[in-house]
C-alpha cells in the first residue's frame, strides 16, 4: 500500500510516515504544502491520502476540491485542528472520506488509515480470504488451510495488495506503484522475485494454485483458474 | 444591595419587625419605596399639623371677637338697666327685673356694677361669694373660677342711660364688669380642631395609598428594565429595552449605561473566548506532534540512538511549545492592559532612548541574517509610559523587519515629532512586502499571511498583536503599509504631551 501525507508541519509528517512505514509496511510520500500534495496525489497512484487542512499554497479544503472534481477516489483521511460541528460537516461534503482532530492517536490513525484503504478496495472486513487463504491485516498474518506461513515483509506487502482486490488483474507497475514510494522505478525486477517467493510458500504441500500470471497482463489472486 | 429586602419573606413579615427595621434605619435604606412614603407622610404630617394650628387659631379668634361683641352689647345691656331714682338725688338703682337671662344656662355670666358715687352698685345673682373683681384694669382679661375659665371685660365711663330731661344734678357715670364662661368657646374650638385633625387623617391616608399606587406604577418600568436585564446571558447578549424605560428621562442616564457597559462586555468576552479558541487551536498542533513522537517511539523496542533522538526531538518540540506558551500569556498580558485592568505607576520616559535600546538588543539577530539597522532621530520624546511596554514593542516591530525582509538587507527605524503632534516611530524593511489581502489582517493574533514562512522564521503570529494591545493601551495607534516586493513600513503613533486618553485608561 502506498500512503501520501499532506502535513506542513516536518515533524508530525515524519512521526506518521515512520508509524505507518513500521506498523503498516507502507510506502509513504510526503508532501509539505498543498501546491506539492495536489501535484503528487495526482500524478501518482495511492490508496489513501491523508491531508492535512492548514497548509501553505494551497489549503486543504481547496486542495480536496480540487482532488474531487478531477474524480480522484482515493480515500482521503483529514487530520485538522478544527473540532467544530460545521467544519466537521463541511469536510465530509467537501468528499473527505473520515477525519482526525489534533492531537491524535497514532494507533487510531493506523487503524483509520487501515479502514480506509480497505473500504476504497470494496473489503469491509480486516481479514480478507481467497479460498483457504486467510489475510489478517491487523496484525499481518497469513494462514493458508489454518497453517500459518510465514513471509517475509515485502511478500507480504505484495500478497496484502493482491488480496485487497482477489480476482482483479493487477500490473506489475501498479504493484510497484503502491508499494513503492517516490523511486519504484528503481524496483522493477523484484516483483517476480516475491511472486515465485510467494509461491513457493503459499502453495507449498496444496495442490490449489492462488496465484495467477497473465503473461503481458499480470497478476490475480484468486481461487481456481481465471478466465480472462 | 440587601438580598433579603427582595425576598418573598418580606410579604410575610410581621409588623413589628418591619417597625423594628424601620427604626434602625434598614427599612429606608433599603428602599425606595419606604423612602417616598416616607417623606410623602412627613410632609403630610406637617401640612396637617400647620393646618390644625392655624385652624383652631383662627376658629378661637373669630370666636373670641364674637363673644367679646357679645358681652360688649349685653354689658351695654346692663348698663341700660341702671336708673335714676325718681327724685332729685341724682342717685342710681339697678332694676333687674328685665335683665336676660344668660346663653349658658350651666354657666351663666356674671357682672357688677359700679358707680362713681357710691362704688359698687349690684353683682348678677350668681356672682360666686368670695369672688373679688377689682373695677380696675385692663379692659380684657381672663380668670378662672372653680375650674371655670372666664373671659372678662370692663368698661368705664358709661353714663347711666336713664337720663331725664331737666334734672339738675350731674350725670354719673358707670363701670361695669360682664364676664362669660369660655366653656362653649372651648367647646367650639375643641370640635372645630377635632374636626380638622380628622378630615387631615383621613387626607393622609388616601395620599398614602395615592402615592403607593403611584410609585409602584412609576416603579414598573424599572421593573420591566429589570425584567429585560435579567435576559442578558452570555449566549444572549441583546439587552431590548422597554418603551416606558427608554422614555423616562430618570432612566435615560441607566439604559444609557446599560447598553454601553453591555457592549464592552460582549466585546471583552468575545475577545476572551476568540483568545483561547484561537490558543486551543494553535496548541493543538505542537502537542499532535510531541505525541506522534512519543507514541511512535513506543511503538516497537528501538536502539537507545533512537530513543536519545526521540527524546531530543520531543525536547525541541516542548521548548517551542514553552515559547508558544509565553508569547500567549505575554499578549493576554498587554491586552488586558489595553482595557485598564491595572494601575501602574508610570514614569516619564524617553522614547527615542528606549527604541535606541531595543534596536542595540536586536542587533544579533540582524547580524545572523547580515541585515543592518539604521537608526535616526531628531531630539528625545518625552512619554508617560513603562520602558518594558514600548522595549516590548520596538523589538517585535524589529525582529518582524529583520526576520521578513532579505538576508543582507536594510531596516530603517526613525522616531519623529512635529510640533504638537503625536510621536511617530517608524520601522521600514525593503522585504517582500504584505500581500494586500493580508494587509488588514496582520495585527490579528496568530495570524500568518504564509504559514510556511512562519516555519521556517519561528514566529506565532502574536508579536504585531502584542504591539498594537500595547501602543493601544497608551493610547497610540499602529498602522502598516506595504507594497509588495518593495517593503513594509510599520508606523506607531504616540499621544505625546496630550494623552488624555491614555490618562483616562489606566485612571478608571
Amino acid at each position: 500500500m502506498r500512503v501520501l501525507i499532506i502535513e506542513d508541519e516536518p515533524r508530525l509528517a515524519e512521526n506518521i510516515a515512520r508509524s505507518l512505514r513500521e506498523s503498516a509496511g507502507y510506502a509513504v510520500d510526503i508532501a509539505n504544502d498543498g501546491q506539492e500534495g495536489l501535484f503528487l496525489a495526482e500524478s501518482s497512484e495511492y490508496d489513501v491520502v491523508l491531508l492535512d487542512l492548514m497548509l501553505p499554497q494551497m489549503d486543504g479544503m481547496q486542495l480536496l476540491g480540487r482532488l474531487r472534481q478531477a474524480g480522484q477516489r482515493t480515500p482521503v483521511l483529514v487530520v485538522t485542528a478544527r473540532d467544530d460541528k460545521e467544519s466537521v460537516v463541511a469536510l465530509l461534503n467537501a468528499g473527505a472520506d473520515d477525519y482526525l482532530t489534533k492531537p491524535f492517536d497514532l494507533g487510531e490513525l493506523l487503524a483509520r488509515t487501515k479502514a480506509l484503504i480497505r473500504r476504497g478496495k470494496g473489503q469491509p472486513s480486516p481479514v480478507l480470504s481467497v479460498g483457504d487463504l486467510e489475510l489478517n491485516t491487523v496484525n499481518r498474518s497469513v494462514r493458508r488451510g489454518g497453517r500459518p506461513v510465514t513471509l517475509t515483509a515485502m511478500e507480504y506487502r505484495v500478497l496484502e495488495y493482491l488480496a485487497h482486490r482477489p480476482g482483479a488483474v493487477i500490473s506489475k507497475t501498479e504493484l510497484l506503484e503502491h508499494l513503492y514510494d517516490y523511486n519504484w522505478e528503481k524496483f522493477s525486477n523484484v516483483i517476480e522475485v516475491y511472486i515465485s517467493g510467494l509461491r513457493r510458500k503459499l502453495e507449498d504441500g496444496s495442490s490449489r494454485q492462488l496465484i495467477h500470471t497473465l503473461r503481458g497482463q499480470g497478476y490475480v489472486l484468486q481461487d481456481g483458474t481465471p478466465h480472462g | 444591595m440587601k438580598r433579603q429586602d427582595n425576598s418573598p419573606t418580606q410579604n410575610s413579615m410581621v409588623p413589628g419587625s418591619i417597625l423594628r427595621r424601620f427604626l434602625r434605619g434598614s427599612v429606608l435604606r433599603g428602599s425606595i419605596r419606604a423612602r417616598l412614603i416616607t417623606i410623602v407622610v412627613l410632609s403630610q404630617t406637617l401640612l396637617a399639623a400647620g393646618l390644625l394650628f392655624s385652624g383652631v387659631f383662627y376658629t378661637r379668634r373669630q370666636l373670641l371677637s364674637a363673644l367679646d361683641a357679645g358681652m360688649q352689647a349685653r354689658a351695654m345691656s346692663v348698663a341700660a338697666l341702671v336708673r335714676y331714682a325718681e327724685d332729685a338725688s341724682g342717685n342710681v338703682y339697678f332694676d333687674d327685673t328685665l335683665m336676660p337671662a344668660s346663653l349658658d344656662p350651666a354657666h351663666p355670666d356674671l357682672f357688677a356694677v359700679w358707680t362713681e358715687r357710691s362704688g359698687l352698685l349690684t353683682r348678677s345673682a350668681n356672682w360666686p361669694a368670695g369672688l373679688e373683681i377689682p373695677p380696675t384694669g385692663p379692659g380684657r382679661w381672663k380668670f378662672k373660677w372653680a375650674h371655670v375659665h372666664y373671659r372678662g371685660l370692663r368698661v368705664f365711663q358709661v353714663p347711666v342711660l336713664d337720663r331725664e330731661e331737666g334734672k339738675a344734678f350731674r350725670p354719673q357715670s358707670l363701670t361695669i364688669v360682664y364676664a362669660a364662661p369660655m366653656v362653649q368657646l372651648d367647646e367650639q374650638v375643641k370640635q372645630a380642631g377635632i374636626s380638622i385633625a380628622l378630615s387631615s387623617l383621613l387626607l393622609l391616608g388616601a395620599t398614602v395609598l395615592l402615592a403607593l399606587w403611584g410609585i409602584r406604577r412609576g416603579l414598573l418600568p424599572l421593573q420591566e428594565l429589570a425584567a429585560e436585564a435579567g435576559l442578558v446571558s452570555t449566549h444572549h447578549w441583546e439587552l431590548h429595552l422597554p418603551d416606558d424605560a427608554q422614555q423616562i428621562k430618570e432612566l435615560r442616564p441607566l439604559t444609557q449605561s446599560m447598553t454601553t457597559m453591555l457592549a464592552r462586555l460582549q466585546h471583552s468576552f468575545d475577545q476572551q473566548r476568540e483568545f483561547l479558541g484561537n490558543a486551543a487551536h494553535e496548541l493543538k498542533t505542537p502537542v499532535a506532534v510531541l505525541k506522534s513522537t512519543l507514541q511512535s517511539l513506543l511503538q516497537r523496542p528501538r536502539a537507545s540512538e533512537e530513543y536519545r533522538a526521540g527524546l531530543e526531538h520531543s525536547l525541541e518540540d516542548l521548548e517551542r511549545l514553552e515559547q508558544l506558551l509565553q508569547w500567549m500569556l505575554r499578549l493576554a498580558r498587554a491586552e488586558q492592559w489595553a482595557h485598564g485592568a491595572l494601575r501602574r505607576d508610570l514614569q516619564v520616559i524617553d522614547v527615542t532612548a528606549t527604541c535606541e535600546e531595543a534596536v542595540e538588543r536586536i542587533r544579533q539577530v540582524a547580524e545572523s541574517r547580515k541585515a543592518t539597522v539604521h537608526f535616526s532621530k531628531n531630539g528625545s520624546v518625552m512619554f508617560r509610559a513603562d520602558p518594558e511596554d514600548l522595549q516590548l514593542v520596538w523589538i517585535n516591530l524589529l525582529e518582524n523587519a529583520v526576520r521578513y525582509g532579505p538576508e543582507g538587507g536594510s531596516v530603517e527605524v526613525a522616531v519623529e515629532r512635529e510640533d504638537g503632534g503625536p510621536a511617530r516611530v517608524i520601522f521600514e524593511d525593503h522585504g517582500a512586502g504584505i500581500a494586500p489581502a493580508d494587509l488588514p489582517h496582520v495585527f490579528e493574533r496568530f495570524y500568518r499571511g504564509d504559514p510556511s514562512r512562519t516555519r521556517t522564521t519561528g514566529g506565532f503570529g502574536l508579536g504585531l498583536a502584542i504591539a498594537k494591545a500595547l501602543v493601544e493601551a497608551y493610547g497610540g495607534t499602529i498602522t502598516a503599509d506595504s507594497a509588495p516586493g518593495k517593503g513594509t513600513r510599520m508606523t506607531v503613533e504616540l499621544p505625546v504631551g496630550g494623552n488624555k486618553e491614555r490618562a483616562k485608561l489606566f485612571s478608571d
